[in-house]
């Protein structure tokens, strides 16, 4: 499988301090990569860089096989970009925006009406077109801005912090289509992501802090790695149980209303639970979170 | 191409639709036109075009004060973010220098021109030849200076610092040219700042155009203001535009290079406009 993002030793540093501290990963081509990471861990820094207007201190960066040092008009064509910020220009209606960002990508003149209507349909704005951007709320905002990261048919999009303060419904939405999006047009999707049940549905997760990737693999090898799987029991005669948990050597720990199992062995769970069927009164598996992950990984919660 | 038209096309429909904008930069040129040639009348009794000799020395000001200014629409891209997009676009750096200056440049040549319509009604003696040949002229100072401008936003990167730099820029620049006070009568010691200065050959050639000078002897040019004799060496009208397009082009050199190596994304982003 050929990648479509490269980055090998990337270090940014200002002054002493290094914002981003010698990572190096790849994505694969149409695979969605989600970089996960409390604030000011260096995600920006990344995108900033491999979208060409941020200079690295050393490493380096390839976009489809092409430098985004040396051969930055290559990378530039490739790209599609959503930033953190709203970078619409306000004083202009989402159409002229549209339309201007066509001109800029040089777009057909022939395909560029199609093209606007279909990204507008995509994210359901259609009828705000003719809106200035000043008039629309942050929710509308972020979807014009994510409609006009696509118009030019990008091969790499990057999406920092895509559906932050938008509504459910729409951050559904907005998902729905960078999945179909991915699937049509082979898309390779980059983002960064505070919403770690977003994370979930990625192909790769990289989790970042202070600069350093600390994991990256898939979500269900992260879940597996670093969380544990709980199964609480409650019964109103626990003796037996725990007996058999500690000849099977499973973890066990007695509770108020009965046991907890802390293991991943789920197939000795459910022998436990066929041969004790008859006592057992009640059942709950706690699977383990990206949430358990990042907070195992880096010492806090995401969201802080 | 399509991208520099493009910005230049943006950046137009910015201007037009920002109302209150447009109707001061009209009140600004009427103003400095009507007390102008009130208060100067009698400074320039003497002369055989007065208001020509007037009015073109507003004209220029009010060319050049507008192309440095227009440049900071750059630092208002850049603190709300819009620069971002564009440099991200696979568009060439000198693309984007080229449509911002041609934007900027407009702007000062269509304010120049209204000031040089209303001053048609108030006695401005021009065949349509001249006509054409100052607008020729507001174009090239007005390219010539958006292109410092920008420059200088591009090294700036903030408001206020621009606004600083502009002022220090604007005044010494204005007085030591000729525009209002004639280069005649200004000192011997500031002489060599007079000569230094790109807006005095920006002016001297303007009021070459505007006073119909074609006709004077080279000593007759000196004694006027409008050629400069450096110790035997005439600097003459048309000098002027070699010396404006050279300092146009120098100044659009490091305009360029400013944006091909500048970090914008580290500029402060302003609260407003972010999705929050």
């Amino acid at each position: 499988m050929k990648s479509s993002i490269e980055v090998e030793n990337f270090t940014k540093a200002y002054g002493e301090f290094r914002a981003v501290d010698d990572i190096s990963f790849s994505v694969e081509e149409g695979a969605i990569f989600a970089f996960l990471g409390p604030n000011g861990a260096g995600k920006s820094t990344t995108i900033n860089t491999l979208c060409t207007i941020q200079h690295k201190t050393r490493g380096t960066l390839r976009i489809n096989g092409n430098d985004v040092t040396t051969e930055q008009a290559k990378v530039r064509k490739d790209i599609g970009i959503v930033f953190q910020e709203c970078t619409l220009d306000s004083k202009l209606t989402v159409r002229e925006n549209l339309k201007l960002h066509c001109d800029f990508y040089a777009v057909p003149k022939s395909e560029m009406k199609d093209r606007i209507e279909f990204v507008l349909g995509l994210v359901d704005i259609e009828e705000w077109g003719k809106a200035p951007v000043s008039a629309l709320s942050g929710g509308l905002k972020r979807r014009a801005e994510i409609a006009r990261g696509l118009v030019h048919f990008p091969k790499v999009l990057f999406l920092d912090e895509p559906t932050t303060g938008l509504d459910p419904q729409t951050r559904a939405n907005v998902w729905d289509y960078i999945k179909k999006l991915q699937k049509q047009k082979n898309i390779t999707i980059f983002l960064t992501t505070h919403y770690l049940e977003e994370a979930e549905i990625c192909d790769q997760v990289a989790i970042i802090d202070h600069g350093k990737i600390v994991a990256h693999d898939t979500p269900y090898n992260l879940k597996k790695r670093h969380t544990r799987t709980t199964t609480r029991i409650k019964t109103s005669d626990p003796d037996p149980l725990l007996r058999y948990c500690a000849e099977k050597s499973l973890p066990v720990a007695r509770e108020s209303e009965g046991i907890s199992i802390t293991s991943t062995d789920i197939g000795a769970v459910m022998d436990l639970v066929s041969i004790f069927k008859d006592s057992i009164q009640d059942l709950e598996i706690n699977k383990g979170k990206l949430d358990d992950v990042f907070i195992s990984l880096t010492g806090k919660e995401i969201r802080n | 191409m399509r991208a520099i038209r493009a910005i230049l096309a943006r950046n137009l429909i910015k201007f037009f639709r920002d109302k209150m904008r447009f109707f001061f930069t009209l009140f600004m040129s009427g103003f400095l036109l009507f007390t102008f040639s009130f208060v100067m009348k009698s400074a320039v009794a003497g002369l055989a075009h007065p208001m020509n000799y007037l009015v073109s020395g507003i004209i220029i000001m009010t060319v050049f004060q507008t192309a440095l200014n227009n440049s900071m629409s750059i630092l208002e891209d850049i603190s709300t973010g819009f620069m971002k997009e564009i440099l991200v676009a696979p568009i060439a750096r000198w693309q984007i220098a080229v449509g911002q200056v041609l934007s900027s440049a407009a702007v000062a040549v269509l304010q120049g021109v209204i000031v040089l319509v209303v001053g048609i009604f108030m006695g401005l003696d021009l065949d349509p030849v001249h006509f054409a040949m100052m607008v020729c002229l507001m174009l090239l100072v007005g390219i010539t200076f958006s292109s410092l401008g920008l420059f200088l936003a591009a090294l700036s990167k903030e408001s206020t610092t621009f606004q600083i730099m502009i002022s220090v820029v604007t005044m010494p620049l204005t007085f030591l040219s000729g525009a209002y006070i004639p280069t005649t009568v200004i000192p011997a010691v500031l002489r060599p700042i007079v000569y230094l200065n790109p807006l005095t050959y920006a002016t001297s050639m303007f009021r070459y155009a505007a006073l119909h000078m074609e006709t004077m002897t080279t000593t007759e040019l000196v004694k006027s203001g409008v050629a400069f004799d450096l110790h035997g060496f005439v600097v003459q009208p048309r000098h002027g535009v070699l010396i404006t397009l050279a300092i146009g082009a120098t100044f659009f050199g490091l305009c360029v290079n400013q944006f091909r190596k500048a970090d914008f994304s580290r500029v402060t982003v302003f609260k407003r406009g972010q999705h929050r």
